[in-house]
């Protein structure tokens, strides 16, 4: 958006009593822009809601939303009404002030992070120098918006949630940030548009295939994102079954929006970091970065390629939320301490002796990355397997059982 | 993951190397879910056939009384455990005839084990396959398959076979009734 | 409206008080209620958590939330009339508690069961068994956090139901086992089916395993976690699944030998430390899923050896046993089923005793509880699989 700003400046300077005020036009272009991020963040998170909730209900053999709307598209809508007309009950004892403003801290960190993270070529609310270290540190805010809630909200389960949620958060920083280390070593670069640009449009372009060690550094950076995230799992936070909902079992009605709208716009960034860090963000293959702002249809095209990574991502978190079970406490702290910590080191000194010794542009370099493609793509190709594997297992006893036919495709509703 | 405290290098590999396989394991069997059949049906607008037709034969919904071929021998009402059954019988004052002056069977009471069935010698209490009674109101489950004033004679072993109404019919017709006029 | 709000909050410091005076915290501990609204809890069960944050010292467990006088409504019913009661006793294994009553009044009034129904009783118990053990390791499952198998396992528990109602009109509450036989037969067709769902369900039982019980988080959440010992089960009287995780081979079913178990052949597993301990949680829970594997062996078997015949003996309408006592043990879904019947000659029992395996699962779990977090607080009472209705009776 600052482009814009920018050229707005250029063109239509605002004067007030004779001055030029450059600052009114960004005011008002970041006002603009911020409306956006809020628009596209809580259609996603509502959206994303409605997916999750699918996507569940097919991997537990039910069928999930469908009657609100096309496809039960419009049931996030229905939620967020019936979730706001409810009464906004605070527990007698509560710290009110805290109680009430803890969501807006998780809220506000989730939010912030979109000023940095780009969707296409030149859509990008603020290309900072050092974009990547500001979403590490805004993030921050997350953790002290869900302590002050459990605290604030007077009940033994809520605090539980909110010090576990402070353990984690604060532990998984660290390989988080060590992770992105990597990427950063890579580019040169902190911004995110810079780290986009380092890398190429192919996918053994991307800086995930670099080395075998890059490799390793973004499922570091995956699961210290799903800890971050409160993902499952490590949703030890809200362990349901363990803290009734953790540190927002007394909130109700529109505080409780705030806080699993956090959580489901936090699904678009974590997977969107992970493409703009490991997949290439919006490169468009053959198309090189000054050719990449070019016109309209590339930009396009490379938001739409941004957007099919980062939403692949998604369904993979979603998917894994309702396959892992949760660690314990200690479980936790060992494996980020223990293995992920030690894990990101690796990855870093790896990935510098892998830079020293092969260049980015020379011959082989392309070849080892290819090649370390390839034993991802032999990776899928065993998970697909695997996949058609359970589904043939069970598809003539069941035909043989019930008479019906197993296929049964996702957006197939009854 | 493992907590032991001395953990050796091989297992320390050996932990990453399954927590890795299992899980892509694991992500496989839920991803083959996503084209396989659900179980659930959408209960009660878009299934082919309302279910009380499809249940089998057997299923014990609630309660009905065909009075054409009752004999008022109240061994129903003495089978049952917990007093769900109330049947009152009376005499004619003139034809000093035996009547049923009230069967009512109170369905929020009922637990559905099916004694008052196999007591029953003609078969006239019986179960119907219905099971959707939700209401607001628990007078609206009282099931009276005598109404009030109506004498029924009882039905004699020796008496030509009536004509018997169709399983379930009797009991709905009672429970729309009810539902309808005391809402 | 003040004075209420200062009354209420001298009552709480009152109650506190009081649970200090019980509990005697030390400082840094404090007193956590869990239940009996809690989702793990099973049904409503409460326990006092003496806790310092995640570790536990201490958690003493609360029953008696549902308790509706089973036994003392069995003085007040007749014999046939308290069968639907005894379904109310452990709603997952309703069968087992059919079962084990109506062989106490068979033995009363000695009446001779004829074979074709042992072999159904056998065939619906060990269906109950498996829709028990599933609902067992489906919720325990949850309970560490993995939401799809539990609801993978009530799919399949869903066709058990089916099976039941097809064979007895009910899909919980069966009052399927009388005093002197069964209530219906099972048909050829019906058979066919329950053989063509053992076809589908056993590699179900696979595809469980490697979403679950392999995973290595799964695995690492259970294993160690609070190992019960072969004495420790014995002396707290623990009974079924979790006595013989602890690697105590003991089962009635082949044991002390009754119905027609007998002539199946199949094995009793017993836990051996499959990833950890002896007698841990992780052993509870793979001691299940080879049960669960074993009761399809029988059933296999129980279905293609059914003879024809006769499904009810000749029994009175109004059994009135002789005067006396009978005592009938059945291994249900949750271990050894104990009832003692005594009877004074007329048509009621004069008194009905049910021991029932929760009720010692639960009383364990004081024990248990010390030094664990209440993660695995939580992962203990979904391995003893507790139902609460039987504890409280």
């Amino acid at each position: 958006m600052w482009y814009l700003a920018n050229y707005l400046e250029k063109n239509y300077a605002v004067s007030i009593n004779g001055q030029e005020s450059a600052w009114l036009i960004y005011l008002i272009v970041a006002i603009a822009s911020a409306l956006v991020m809020l628009g596209f963040a809580s259609l996603f998170a509502g959206l994303a809601s409605f997916v999750e909730r699918r996507i569940a209900g097919r991997i537990m053999a039910r069928v999930g939303p469908n009657r609100v709307g096309p496809q039960g598209l419009f049931q996030f809508v229905a939620d967020g009404l019936k979730l706001i007309m409810k009464e906004d009950l605070i527990p007698n004892g509560a710290d009110r002030f805290l109680f009430k403003i803890a969501p807006y801290f998780v809220f506000a960190g989730m939010l912030g992070t979109f000023v940095v993270l780009p969707f296409g070529a030149n859509i990008v609310a603020a290309n900072m120098d050092v974009g990547i270290f500001y979403i590490i540190s805004i993030t921050a805010l997350v953790v002290v918006g869900i302590i002050l809630g459990g605290w604030a909200s007077n009940s033994k389960w809520s605090m539980f949630g909110g010090l576990r949620s402070a353990a984690q958060i604060v532990s998984y920083e660290i390989p988080l940030a060590l992770s992105i280390l990597v990427v950063v070593l890579l580019s040169g670069s902190l911004s995110t548009q810079g780290i986009i640009s380092a890398q190429g449009g192919l996918p053994w372009d991307w800086f995930i295939f670099h080395s075998p060690f890059a490799f390793i550094a973004f499922f570091i950076y995956f699961v210290s994102a799903l800890a971050e995230g409160n993902r499952t799992p490590f949703d030890l936070p809200e362990a349901e079954s363990e803290l009734v909902a953790g540190y927002c079992t007394e909130y109700s009605g529109f505080r409780f929006v705030v806080f699993f709208f956090a959580e489901w716009a936090n699904l678009w960034i974590m997977s969107a970091i992970a493409v703009i860090c490991f997949l290439g963000g919006w490169r468009v293959p053959f198309i090189s970065v000054e050719e990449s702002t070019s016109s309209w249809g590339i930009i396009l095209l490379g938001l739409a390629i941004f957007m099919v990574k980062t939403l692949a991502l998604v369904v993979v978190v979603i998917q894994l939320r309702w396959t892992l079970p949760r660690l314990r406490l200690d479980q936790m702290m060992n494996l980020c301490w223990k293995y992920l910590v030690p894990g990101s080191f690796v990855c870093i000194l790896g990935t510098m002796t892998w830079m020293v010794l092969i260049d980015w542009n020379s011959m082989i370099g392309l070849v080892l990355r290819v090649v370390v493609f390839a034993g991802a793509f032999m990776l899928l190709a065993y998970y697909i397997y695997r996949i058609r594997f359970n589904y043939m297992i069970d598809r003539d006893n069941y035909k043989k059982m019930t008479g019906k036919d197993m296929w049964y495709p996702p957006y197939r509703l009854p | 993951m493992s907590s032991s405290t001395n953990l050796t290098l091989g297992q320390y590999f050996k932990n990453i190397q399954n927590a890795a396989l299992s899980t892509l394991e694991g992500m496989a069997v839920t991803f083959s879910w996503l084209f396989r059949r659900p179980i659930t049906i959408q209960w009660p607008d878009k299934i082919e056939k309302p279910l009380e037709e499809t249940l089998p034969e057997r299923t014990r919904g609630i309660l009905e009384v065909e009075t054409r071929i009752c004999t008022g021998c109240l061994a129903c009402q003495k089978a049952c455990p917990i007093d769900t059954i109330s049947i009152d019988m009376e005499r004619n004052a003139e034809t000093k005839e035996r009547f049923i002056a009230r069967f009512d069977i109170d369905a929020a009471k009922c637990m559905y084990c099916g004694l008052c069935v196999d007591a029953c010698p003609t078969g006239a209490i019986r179960h119907t396959t219905l099971f959707a009674y939700a209401t607001d109101n628990i007078d609206n489950l009282l099931l009276s398959y005598v109404d009030k004033g109506e004498k029924v004679t009882p039905f004699r072993p020796k008496d030509p076979q009536p004509e018997l109404r169709a399983r379930g019919s009797i009991g709905k017709n009672v429970l729309e009734r009810n539902l309808k006029s005391k809402n | 409206m003040q004075q209420r709000k200062i009354a209420m909050v001298k009552q709480e410091l009152k109650d506190l008080h009081e649970l200090k005076q019980l509990y005697q915290p030390v400082a840094d501990e404090m007193l956590v209620n869990m239940g009996p609204q809690h989702p793990s809890t099973h049904g409503v069960l409460n326990f006092l958590l003496v806790t310092d944050g995640e570790v536990m010292h201490k958690a003493v467990a609360h029953v008696g939330y549902l308790h509706r006088g089973i036994e003392k409504i069995g003085e007040a019913v007749e014999y046939n009339g308290f069968v639907p009661f005894t379904d109310r006793v452990d709603y997952l294994a309703a069968m087992s508690a059919n079962q084990g009553f109506a062989m106490a009044v068979e033995k009363l009034a000695s009446i001779q069961v004829p074979e074709r129904a042992e072999y159904l009783r056998v065939i619906a118990t060990e269906l109950n068994r498996i829709a028990s053990h599933l609902v067992a390791n489906g919720a325990m499952a949850m309970d560490i956090g993995a939401f799809t198998p539990f609801v993978h396992w009530l799919k399949e528990r869903e066709f058990v139901n089916d099976l039941m109602e097809e064979l007895c009109g009910a899909r919980l509450t069966y009052n399927y086992i009388r005093i002197g036989g069964v209530a219906f037969d099972c048909g050829k067709e019906l058979a066919e089916k329950i053989v063509k769902w053992i076809d589908h369900f056993e590699p179900m039982v696979d595809e469980f395993d490697r979403l679950i019980t392999n995973n290595e988080i799964f695995v690492q959440r259970l294993a160690n976690v609070s190992p019960i010992s072969a004495e420790e089960a014995m002396s707290y009287n623990l009974v079924g699944p979790n006595l013989r995780a602890s690697g105590v081979d003991w089962d009635i079913r082949r044991d002390v030998p009754y119905s027609v178990y007998s002539k199946f052949d199949f094995k009793i597993p017993v836990g051996k430390g499959f990833r950890g301990t002896v007698g841990d949680c992780y052993d509870r829970f793979v001691l299940r899923i080879l049960e669960i594997r074993e009761s399809c062996k029988i059933l296999r078997q129980a279905l293609a050896t059914m003879p024809e015949g006769e499904i009810m003996a000749k029994v009175p309408k109004t059994i009135k046993p002789p005067k006396g006592e009978a005592i009938a043990r059945v291994e249900s879904a949750r271990g050894e089923l104990f009832y003692y019947v005594v009877s004074d000659g007329s048509s009621k029992p004069l008194r009905v005793k049910i021991r029932a395996g929760s009720f010692t699962a639960m009383s364990i779990i004081e024990h248990l509880s010390k030094g664990v977090m209440i993660a695995d607080l939580v992962a203990i009472i979904g391995s003893l699989d507790v139902v609460a209705p039987e504890v409280d009776r």
